[in-house]
Order: structure tokens, then C-alpha cells, then sequence
């Protein structure tokens, strides 16, 4: 073989892959969700705690952008998550602007915030980042119990039930199923982009070793707060879609740190941080539990399905380092016989 | 000199997880005797030091000190016993002083009893530390460093120093002040040293027997003055 | 006409501490310059000022004519600086291919042009064959070696070399000083901080010592390893 040729058989195979390699996966992957979706098509209970599921899905992918790939451990994400739900909701109940259109200016308005907050704040190494993330929440909670006017205050903002799909409610829980499902695909494909290119790579080395990537001629500020647009952008989408769904919100709700905020980057956690397919099988495993357990045992013993789920969040972080995708990763290593 | 040697290690087998570094080691060190171990970087000095000191457990073989078998003991009931490690780079605790450094290598009730007899003692031997006996350790350059290692591992009053690679990252003039520091107090303090080292010709020239580690194995052992001349030895370890 | 990288009378202080003090020297382009001194000397300091890890308290540094002084690492680098670390700081989740795109990025935006480039440095430094490995299972030669190829990656105009040597056995240093010597014979730039004379001395060319954050000499390496007061405060006068 020639040099060139030799350099050629290391640089594809030898686990290099590109954006063009990853996105038949990804519609591989969507399509197997879309069967699933018309197996339970029927079945609204099933319906609903998909559509959850594929929401959160897309909510941790997006999450994963910057505390995956960056390293950069948001715990702040649900303020873009109601930035995007109220600049919504407002854009449609006092503007009449179909939700559909009003989804960009939300995106915009979410990285914007993203990138205003973040500039300081990323200045703080670890911990510290995550505290002021979380500050940032409480912070920006309060705020919007006091504009009422925006957010309705502690009454919350109300969409009322006019179906229409250029107002984006359905009446039957299948369309929703599949508008998330859509905001999932979108995730998805957009962390696979970014995975896949220069972009992806220079996230990955801020996360492995800040000064080695400076050494490197990577801005790393600049890098970071790329990373945080996008990922805000899309975690307002979904905040967006959230509140078209359940069609009433109050800031506590929108603002949750546990509900919100903190559950993306658990759910990632567990499906594997810093991969592309981990949060989505995070998400499909702890949404789905949590309502199985919720109807199972949130009757008999109260908050008995929060006790269970505490108790697998434990085990996962002890027993599966790697989270679901990297422990199915493992197996098949093994199985197919080569080193993990 | 007494006859029975006071570090038999013999058919040593150690590694890590799947991966296997020793083969089948064997050497003796007798009493005062300055013994180096060198060897290419990955030969495993260091795996040996580790499992000498009990960090690392052997998979096979033995480890017989002043004749009691200490393999497969853990690390910290060593020094009680009289073995001291210098951990490669010293590894001192950067934040707090060279005082209180010196005072955790106290390790052992009966050091620890004589604490501040031992320490100025201690640094009679290294004067520099007695100047910045207060400052953090953190702050020493590397020469300085390696000294205050090599205090720290004195403390506990060792019949045994283990020392990996205290030239490392040393000037020419360090390294060897440091190597001649070593030297002298084997003969004065009676100490048996074994120096595990990768500049080869430096350590040869202080010590009494040397051996060569090479993929886990003792290839050659010898007279350190006698390796230190032979044609081969100086091809594979010393020339460039 | 300035030369290719000028320092103009640097000074760095820290506190009370003098860690550089009004060095001034210059590299013209295609040089290959040794930089040597005891630790605590002011070497890699006077490293971080050059790449930008520090600005300078008092003083100038020119890379082509240009004021780099308070430049950013990560702009100092696009300008071509390139630079290994004294401790080896490899991205070790990534592969070993991966770290060198992440040096080639700088010069190429698609992952296959990148690929490619980073597959030619690896090669360059022998590491083509551990391309898919985890860096982070690489033995510290290796490391040193990734680093380097990741410094390669992005077509510097000036490499500066931290003690790449140290901890590697006598083939990988061997490897290293064939290596950057070829390159330099094509016309790179090096500036290398070393302890190893024997790689000094090989590389025979001009040999800059620092002292005490000083520059105490300046010239050929012949003559400056010769000069007492080299030989007084970091060769030892059994080395010399």
C-alpha cells in the first residue's frame, strides 16, 4: 500500500466518523420511535407518557451540547426552557402569532439569555459554574413571579383550547406525540452535527483540558458560548412546545430545578454524558419508570415511585459509570470480542 | 556485614488488571548495600518499588524482609516495620509547610515520640530545610523537593529507603547532589537503599550492586563498577 | 529588522519573587535553540510568557516584528506557536488520532482534511500504529510523543519543547532528537528546555542557560558547557 493509501486506512475506518456516517443512525434510530409511536397509536395513556419522554429526550440532548461535549455542568437550562415557553405564549396570546413562527424568536431570545448570563459566569471553574447556574435560576424565578404582566405571576399563563394545527393544539394526543418526536429528531440531528465537526472536537478538548485546547489555538470562551446558544436555543424550543402542550404553567413549574433544570442533566447522566445517543435513552428509561412506578406505587405508599427512582439514580451512578449507552456499548464490545 | 540478606525477592509476578509487568523477579539486597534497578522507561521500576512497598499486591512470589515475609501487606504497616518509600517526585503536600511535612512521615507511635528530636536530627542532615522550615513545600524547587522527600522518609528512623527516580527532572548538578546525598547516608545513618533510576551512569557510580529490569524481567545483575564498564551496558542504557 | 522572535529585557514577578529577570535574547527563524538552567531557574516561566499562559510584569516579546507580549495562548497559537508541557496535558478521553485533529483544526476545517493531517503528524512522532487507542492508555512516552504530533498538527512556525525528554527511555529519546532535527532541517524553529546534555550536546547548537531567573550564558553549546560558571551552577564538575 502506499503512505497515502495507509494514512487513508487509518484516518476512516479506524473510528473517525463523520456527520454523513451518523445521520442515517439518527433516522435509523427516529424511525424505530416513530413504529413505536404507531404500535401505542391508540392508547392515549401510552401516548402522553411518550410525548413526556420525547420531550425530555430532546431537552437532555440539548443539555448534552454544553455539559456533555463541553464539560460545562449547566444546572440553569430551565431558565431558557421558560424563556422559550413565555416568549411564546406571549407572542400567541397577545400577538396572534402562530406558535410555529413564534418558535424562532424563542430560540433567539434563549441563546440570547444564554450567552448574556454565561459570559461571567464561565469564567468559574466546576462547582462554582454549577452554583451560579443555579443562582441564575432562583434568580430569574423571582423575577418572573414579579413580572406578572409576562408571565402571568403565580396565576401562570393560560393557553386556551382552540384546536388548529397553526396554533399548534391537537386535539388527540397522537399529534403530540409526534411534534415531539419532531423536536427530538431536531435535537438529535443537531448534537450529531456538532459531534461530527470542527466544532464538536474543540468542545470535547475544553472539556478534557482547558489549557491544552488554548495551546491549541481554540478560543475557549468564544467555543463555550456557541455551545450554550445552541443548546439554549433548543431547550427554549422545547420549553415552547412544553407549554403548547400542557397548556398552563406557572414560573415555579417552568423555573423547576429539580423538575427541569437538574432532571436534563440526570437524565444524561444516566443514558451516558457525552454521547449522542445516551440522554435519549435516558430519558425513554427514566420517564417511562417514572410513570410506571407513579401508577404502581404513588397510590399505595406515597412518593413511594421518588423512592425507587432515588434509589436507581444511586445505582446507576455506582454500577453503570458509563450510563446506559456506554454499558450496552460494553456488551456488545465484549460480545463481538474486542477490548472495551 | 551480616551474611543473610535483609530484602529477598523471589519469582515476583505483578501487574495491573489485565496487564502483566513482572516476571518472575528475583534479587537480593544485602545488609547497607546500595542496590539500583534500572531500566528502560515501562521496564516496571516502578511497578517493583510499588509492590516492594506493598501499593500494589504480587500476583506470585515472595518478599522476605530482616526475615519476615511482608508480600501482601498493606503499605502502611510498613514503615512501623522499617521500610520507607521516596515516592517518584517526592510527593510531598504542596499546601502544607516543610515542617509539618516532616512531621507526617513521623508515621510510626514510636517516630512519632521522638517527633522533635527526630526532626532536628533530620534536618542536620539537610540544612535548607531547617532555613524554610515554614514555608509550603509547594514553593521548593526541585532539588529541594527530593531532599525533603528524602527527610520525610527518614523521620520513622527506616532500616530500608526506597527511592524512585529521585533525579527525575533534575539539573545535572542536582542529580547529583541528591545521588551523593543518598550515598553518604547510607554509609553514615546505616541504611540499605534501593534506587530505582533512568539515568543510568549517575546511580551506577554511587552504588554497590546494580540490576537491570528490562519487559518486566531481571536481565543482568552485578557489581555496579562492573556493569558500569561493560561495552553492552553503556551502548543500550548510556549512549545516545 | 527584528529577528523572528525577539525578548526584550522580560522580567516576571511574582510577589516577592523574581522568576525571570530582564532576559533578553533572540531565535532567528530555522534555529534550534537549547535552553537549560536548575529548577526554579525561570525556564518554563519564561515558556509561559512566550505562549502566553503569562504576561510579562516589564519587558517585550516580538514574533515577527509584532508585539505578542499580552496575546493569548489560544492567539499566540494561531500565530504559530506550538508547545508541549512539562507535564504531559493530553485530552485523554479523546483518541489518539483525535488529539492530533484537535491541533489540525486550527488549519483545517473538515474532519477528513483533519484526519488526514493528524494521521501524517502521528506518523512523524511513531505513533501511526495506536491511532484509534484512548489517549489515556498511552505509557508517558507515548504522551509526550502525542503531544508533540498535536504540536505538529498545527503547522507552527515556532515549537517550543518542554522537557519532552524526560521519563523517556534512550530509543524514544533517540527517536525525539532524529526527529527534530529533521524537522528543523526543513526549516522549523525549535526552542527545547532540556536536562539531558547528552541531548544538548547532540543537537550542538546555540544553548541559552538561565539562572536564578537570569541569563548567565549565551553561545554554542561546546563553549558554553565548558564555561565555569555553567559547569558551577548546573553541570556538577563530575558531568562536565
Amino acid at each position: 500500500m502506499s503512505k497515502a493509501d495507509r494514512l487513508r486506512a487509518w484516518a476512516k475506518p479506524r473510528g473517525v466518523p463523520t456527520f454523513a456516517f451518523e445521520l442515517p443512525i439518527n433516522l435509523a434510530v427516529l424511525a424505530t420511535l416513530a413504529a413505536l409511536v404507531w404500535a401505542f397509536r391508540a392508547d392515549g395513556f401510552s401516548l402522553n407518557i411518550l410525548a413526556g419522554a420525547f420531550l425530555f429526550a430532546g431537552l437532555a440532548t440539548s443539555w448534552n451540547i454544553v455539559g456533555g461535549f463541553c464539560g460545562q455542568f449547566s444546572l440553569g437550562h430551565s431558565v431558557f426552557f421558560a424563556t422559550g415557553a413565555y416568549t411564546t405564549a406571549n407572542l400567541y396570546l397577545k400577538f396572534h402569532v402562530s406558535p410555529w413562527l413564534a418558535l424562532v424568536p424563542s430560540a433567539f431570545l434563549s441563546a440570547g439569555i444564554a450567552v448574556a448570563v454565561s459570559w461571567p459566569v464561565f469564567r468559574l471553574r466546576g462547582p462554582f459554574f454549577a452554583f451560579a447556574t443555579m443562582a441564575f435560576t432562583e434568580v430569574l424565578l423571582s423575577l418572573a413571579m414579579y413580572f406578572d404582566s409576562v408571565t402571568g405571576g403565580s396565576r401562570g399563563v393560560s393557553v386556551p383550547f382552540r384546536a388548529g394545527f397553526a396554533n399548534m393544539i391537537f386535539r388527540d394526543r397522537l399529534s403530540y406525540a409526534v411534534l415531539m418526536l419532531g423536536f427530538l429528531a431536531v435535537s438529535l440531528i443537531v448534537l450529531s452535527a456538532i459531534a461530527r465537526s470542527r466544532l464538536g472536537y474543540r468542545l470535547q478538548a475544553i472539556r478534557d483540558n482547558e489549557d491544552a485546547a488554548r495551546a491549541a489555538g481554540i478560543d475557549v470562551l468564544r467555543e463555550k458560548l456557541v455551545a450554550m446558544a445552541l443548546s439554549a436555543a433548543l431547550t427554549g424550543i422545547g420549553g415552547a412546545l412544553f407549554l403548547m402542550y400542557v397548556r398552563v404553567a406557572d414560573p415555579p413549574t417552568l423555573f423547576s430545578l429539580f423538575d427541569v433544570g437538574v432532571k436534563m442533566a440526570l437524565i444524561t447522566l444516566i443514558g451516558g454524558i457525552g454521547t449522542i445517543y445516551g440522554p435519549l435513552l435516558g430519558a425513554l428509561f427514566v420517564v417511562v419508570l417514572e410513570n410506571f412506578l407513579r401508577a404502581e406505587l404513588g397510590g399505595s405508599i406515597p412518593g413511594g415511585n421518588l423512592i425507587v427512582l432515588g434509589f436507581i439514580l444511586i445505582g446507576t451512578a455506582l454500577f453503570l459509570r458509563r450510563g446506559i449507552y456506554g454499558a450496552l456499548t460494553g456488551l456488545v464490545a465484549r460480545f463481538a470480542g474486542k477490548p472495551t | 556485614m551480616t551474611l543473610s540478606p535483609v530484602l529477598q525477592v523471589e519469582g515476583l509476578d505483578a501487574g495491573y488488571g489485565d496487564i502483566s509487568v513482572l516476571r518472575d523477579v528475583g534479587f537480593e539486597v544485602a545488609q547497607g548495600e546500595i542496590a539500583a534497578i534500572v531500566g528502560a522507561n515501562g521496564a516496571g521500576k516502578t511497578t517493583l518499588l510499588s509492590a516492594l512497598a506493598g501499593l500494589l499486591t504480587p500476583r506470585r512470589g515472595r518478599v522476605t524482609f530482616a526475615g519476615e515475609v511482608i508480600s501482601g501487606r498493606k503499605a502502611h504497616e510498613l514503615p512501623g516495620r522499617g521500610l520507607a518509600l521516596v515516592p517518584e517526585g517526592g510527593r510531598l503536600f504542596p499546601y502544607l509547610s516543610i515542617e509539618e511535612n516532616l512531621e507526617l512521615g513521623a508515621y510510626t507511635p514510636s517516630a512519632r515520640a521522638k517527633g522533635r528530636e527526630r526532626m532536628d536530627e533530620v534536618m542536620k542532615i539537610f540544612p535548607v530545610l531547617r532555613e524554610r522550615g515554614k514555608q509550603l513545600a509547594g514553593r521548593l524547587s526541585g532539588g529541594e523537593r527530593q531532599m525533603c522527600a528524602i527527610a520525610r522518609a527518614l523521620m520513622c528512623r527506616p532500616s530500608l529507603l526506597l527511592l524512585d527516580e529521585p533525579s527525575v527532572g533534575l539539573s545535572p548538578l542536582m542529580s547529583e547532589r541528591v545521588l551523593d546525598t543518598i550515598a553518604k547516608l547510607a554509609r553514615t545513618e546505616g541504611l540499605t537503599a534501593i534506587i530505582v533510576e533512568q539515568r543510568v551512569t549517575e546511580v551506577l557510580e554511587i552504588a554497590d550492586r546494580a540490576h537491570i529490569l528490562d519487559h518486566g524481567r531481571i536481565v543482568r545483575s552485578g557489581a555496579a563498577a562492573e556493569l558500569l564498564r561493560d561495552r553492552q551496558i553503556q551502548e543500550t542504557y548510556m549512549g545516545l | 529588522m527584528s529577528a523572528f522572535l525577539q525578548i526584550d529585557g522580560v522580567s516576571k514577578q511574582f510577589g516577592g519573587l523574581r522568576a525571570v529577570d530582564q532576559v533578553a535574547f533572540s531565535v532567528e527563524a530555522g534555529e534550534l535553540v537549547c535552553l537549560i538552567g536548575a529548577n526554579g531557574a525561570g525556564k518554563t516561566t519564561l515558556f509561559n510568557l512566550l505562549t502566553g499562559q503569562l504576561a510579562p510584569s516589564a519587558g517585550r516579546i516580538l514574533f515577527e516584528g509584532r508585539d505578542v507580549s499580552r496575546h493569548a495562548p489560544d492567539r499566540r497559537a494561531r500565530l504559530g506557536f506550538g508547545r508541549t508541557f512539562q507535564i504531559s496535558q493530553t485530552l485523554t478521553s479523546m483518541s489518539v488520532l483525535e488529539n492530533g485533529m484537535v491541533g489540525a483544526f486550527l488549519h483545517h476545517r473538515s474532519i477528513k482534511a483533519a484526519a488526514d493531517a493528524a494521521a501524517l503528524a502521528l506518523e512523524l512522532v511513531g505513533l501511526g500504529p495506536r491511532a484509534s487507542d484512548r489517549a489515556g492508555a498511552l505509557t508517558l512516552g507515548e504522551r509526550r510523543r502525542l503531544e508533540v504530533a498535536r504540536a505538529l498538527a498545527m503547522e507552527p512556525r515556532i515549537v517550543l519543547l518542554d522537557e519532552v525528554m524526560a521519563g523517556l527511555n534512550q530509543t524514544e529519546v533517540t527517536e525525539i532528537v532524529d526527529l527534530v532535527r529533521r524537522l528543523n532541517g526543513q526549516g522549523l524553529t525549535f526552542l527545547v528546555i532540556e536536562h539531558n546534555l547528552k541531548v544538548v550536546r547532540a543537537f550542538s547548537r546555540r544553548v541559552i542557560v538561565l539562572n536564578r531567573g537570569a541569563l548567565l550564558a549565551e553561545g554554542r553549546a561546546e563553549e558554553v558547557l565548558n564555561d565555569p560558571a555553567v559547569i558551577e551552577s548546573y553541570i556538577g564538575r563530575r558531568r562536565s
